[in-house]
């Protein structure tokens, strides 16, 4: 067996076999898993179930209020009437509210012109209660709006019609599609690849280190190349990665086509992946991470300690994060201006081309051309990386400064 | 055939020198001895012979051949840092070791079993590294420096750090790979090993060799200067004009520098001796010996020692 396989192989045993790798194999899934489910719990627990009072110069206007926010499409609160107000019914109020019999009451006054809109006063508990007041002014937009229509002359039914939600069917390429699930698979796919590749960047740095504290790099170079054995931890350290991920998703398939995962996410979410999704976040998570090792090499070669490797892993985490500050931009414009640039340039080709691919339409050229760029971006870190980890693994001390490091380029 | 030729090797670090026309030969079937304080290219050295850094200028030749990484699988080294992977196995360790050398899995841990019973520590194979005493580490360390049966083996103060039983025990492993016509070569501070072992010595000071050569030559080179004196009584014998330094360890136990260069003037022990028994000093021990090689060490670099 060549040299750096050997030093991939250990690398690899090594790192199999630890107590932080089963952990995070386990565990990384369920806080995702569990942070999937907590955002599909919020999104559907926005209504509020809160209990007001509503106060109303109009009677109708307050039943009819009550009716939505009973029984309307995100509320299920407790509503009660009281209208119109005596004199003592604002203390009345207060005290329950202090009491904490009420979370909040609304006060509607009639408008100051015929024909605006009526004047509407709200004090809640808390005003930390979000859902509660948004609840409210939705439903009082609705009951107001449908008021408004009929009193135009409209009919009750042809109200309710106007005001059906639209249903938008999305179709990508002719097929209708999930989308919401694609959506939520991709992002899921999205934040792997992030994470992992940052991760186990920062993996290569440590093990770098630890190898320089530990002195094994003495040994190890009157045995084996430098290249064989920067090499070998990159192809060790990526492989845990890709073992990593690749159970993550076998498990992700598995569990998502279950019965509890449908019902945890409502219905006919299942994971929506096509087959170039997945190749394509493996060619776009190999290419990321050979540029982030590579990068990450360099830096463990460079410094003594973690500490000081803290110090310098904005290297590697600014781009990153800069791609994680995108995606609202990238998810919106899949095809857009800043999307397409972005996903050319080559620290952010990984992550930006891959959502690019998964939720817009890059022409092959741009995939083909982002594919070349990284190429071209891995081997010019290589080249300079390697030269840096030649030199750096032998340097203990003081933390190298940027004319020393360009020196050691030019070493031959 | 020498083993390793170092010819006219010279190492600059950014501003410091680090060795300056360095030569010496290293024949197979002979120990040799790097000497030299703290600090003065020893190590450096050691890591250019082994293509771990590239001198700026020399040439290094190992087994006859210019330097070529292929020679390494033949070469054993211990540097002077101890470097295992802490959270190996200690028997993954040494059959890894071997593997990267060339050496089977089977063939590896085969070998890896053997040596531990030679150095009495087969327990501590299914261990892990960072579980062991720091001894114990030398030991392996040892083990994978030598697993691959390497014809020159380079060790880097091996010494240092083990009791006296596991020094003898890892002394008389190298005196056996000596036997078995290895090159070896092992930089110490500690002389007396090197007096016992060498056969040639290469002292360094301030990266240039001050002295080089056989051991016995070494030690020709300087006249039989010294006497060694177990005393009772008067003492004015050692204020003889032939005495040019006097060092007393107490109990009477006293060694004595002659005057006396050995070339143009003789240093002679027997005024000396003469002296004291006029005075009735009554003497118990009165040997002439040649200075040892910590003594010529001290004489060679001066007061610049920090070793």
């Amino acid at each position: 067996m060549p040299n750096f396989l050997l030093i991939a192989k250990r690398e690899y045993l090594e790192r199999i076999r630890t107590k932080s790798f089963l952990v995070m194999t386990v565990l990384i899934p369920l806080l995702m898993g569990g942070g999937l489910f907590g955002s599909v719990l919020m999104t559907k627990n926005t209504h509020s179930d809160a209990h007001v009072a509503v106060v109303s110069y109009d009677e109708r206007l307050a039943m009819d209020l009550q009716n939505e926010l009973e029984h309307g499409k995100n509320s299920e609160m407790t509503v009660t009437v009281i209208a119109p107000p005596s004199s003592k019914t604002r203390a009345t109020l207060d005290g329950e509210l202090a009491d904490k019999e009420l979370d909040g009451y609304l006060w509607i006054r009639s408008p100051e012109h015929a024909g605006s809109q009526p004047v509407v006063e709200y004090k809640p508990r808390s005003s930390a209660d979000i859902s509660t007041r948004d609840t409210l002014q939705n439903g009082l937009h609705t009951v107001l709006m449908r008021e408004r229509l009929q009193s135009q002359g409209m009919a009750q039914t042809e109200v309710n019609a106007l005001m059906q939600p639209v249903q938008l069917n999305t179709s990508g390429t002719g097929q209708a599609d999930d989308s919401t699930a694609q959506y939520v698979s991709v992002v899921v796919l999205f934040l792997l690849m992030y994470f992992v590749i940052m991760l186990y960047g920062m993996n290569v740095a440590r093990s770098i280190i630890e190898e320089k504290t530990s002195r094994v790099f003495e040994v190890m170079l009157a045995t084996v190349r430098p290249a064989d054995m920067m090499a070998g931890k990159m192809l060790g350290v990526g492989s845990v990665g890709l073992t990593q991920v690749a159970v993550w998703l076998t498990a992700g398939f598995l569990l998502s086509s279950t019965a509890i995962a449908a019902r945890v996410t409502g219905g006919a979410n299942h994971v929506h992946l096509s087959a170039s999704q997945v190749i394509f976040f493996v060619i776009y998570f190999l290419l990321g991470y050979m540029l982030y090792s590579s990068i990450a090499a360099a830096l463990g070669a460079m410094t003594n300690s973690e500490q000081e490797l803290q110090q310098l892993n904005m290297f590697l985490v600014m781009p990153l994060a800069l791609c994680m500050f995108a995606l609202g931009v990238v998810v919106n414009a899949p095809d857009g201006k800043v999307a397409t640039i972005m996903s050319l340039i080559p620290p952010f080709t990984p992550l930006i081309m891959y959502m690019r691919i998964s939720l817009g339409h890059p022409s092959w050229l741009q995939v083909g051309a982002s594919i070349a760029f990284m190429l071209v971006a891995i081997y010019a870190v290589l080249w300079i990386a390697s030269r840096i980890y030649r030199v750096g693994i032998l340097m203990y001390g003081k933390r190298p400064t940027l004319p020393e490091i360009l020196r050691w380029l030019k070493y031959s | 055939m020498p083993t390793v030729e170092l010819n006219n090797i010279r190492k600059v670090y950014e501003n410091k020198v680090a060795v300056e026309g360095l030569t010496l030969r290293i024949e197979p079937g002979t120990m040799f001895g790097l000497l030299g304080p703290n600090g003065s290219g020893k190590t450096s050295s050691i890591r250019m012979m082994i293509g771990i850094t590239v001198p700026d200028s020399g040439t290094v030749s190992l087994f006859n051949k210019p330097f070529d990484r292929d020679a390494l699988k033949r070469v054993g080294y211990l540097p002077e840092e101890r470097g295992l992977y802490k959270k190996m196995n200690v028997l993954d360790q040494i059959v890894f070791m071997g593997q990267l050398r060339g050496l089977s899995e089977t063939e590896a841990t085969r070998r890896g079993k053997q040596w531990a019973e030679r150095l009495q520590i087969t327990e501590a194979l299914p261990k892990k590294t960072e579980e062991l005493s720091k001894g114990m580490q030398q030991k392996i360390q040892f083990i994978t420096a030598l697993i691959h049966e390497p014809e020159l083996v380079i060790m880097d103060e091996p010494f240092s750090g083990l009791d006296p039983v596991n020094g003898a025990l890892l002394q008389d492993t190298l005196l056996q790979l000596r036997s078995e016509g290895k090159a070896i070569l092992f930089s110490t501070h500690r002389m007396d090993q090197v007096e016992k072992m060498c056969d040639a010595i290469a002292l360094i000071h301030r990266g240039k060799v001050v002295l080089e050569g056989n051991m016995r030559d070494v030690k020709n080179a300087y006249p039989r200067n010294r006497v060694e004196v177990v005393y009772e009584g008067d003492n004015s014998f050692l204020r003889n004009p032939v005495v040019e330094e006097v060092k007393e360890y107490g109990g009477g136990i006293t060694n004595i520098k002659l005057r006396g260069d050995g070339v143009t003037t003789m240093p002679d022990a027997q005024p000396l001796l003469a002296d004291a028994v006029r005075n009735g000093t009554r003497i118990t021990r009165f040997e002439v010996k040649e200075p040892t090689l910590e003594e010529i060490f001290i004489e060679r670099v001066g007061g610049n020692v920090d070793a």
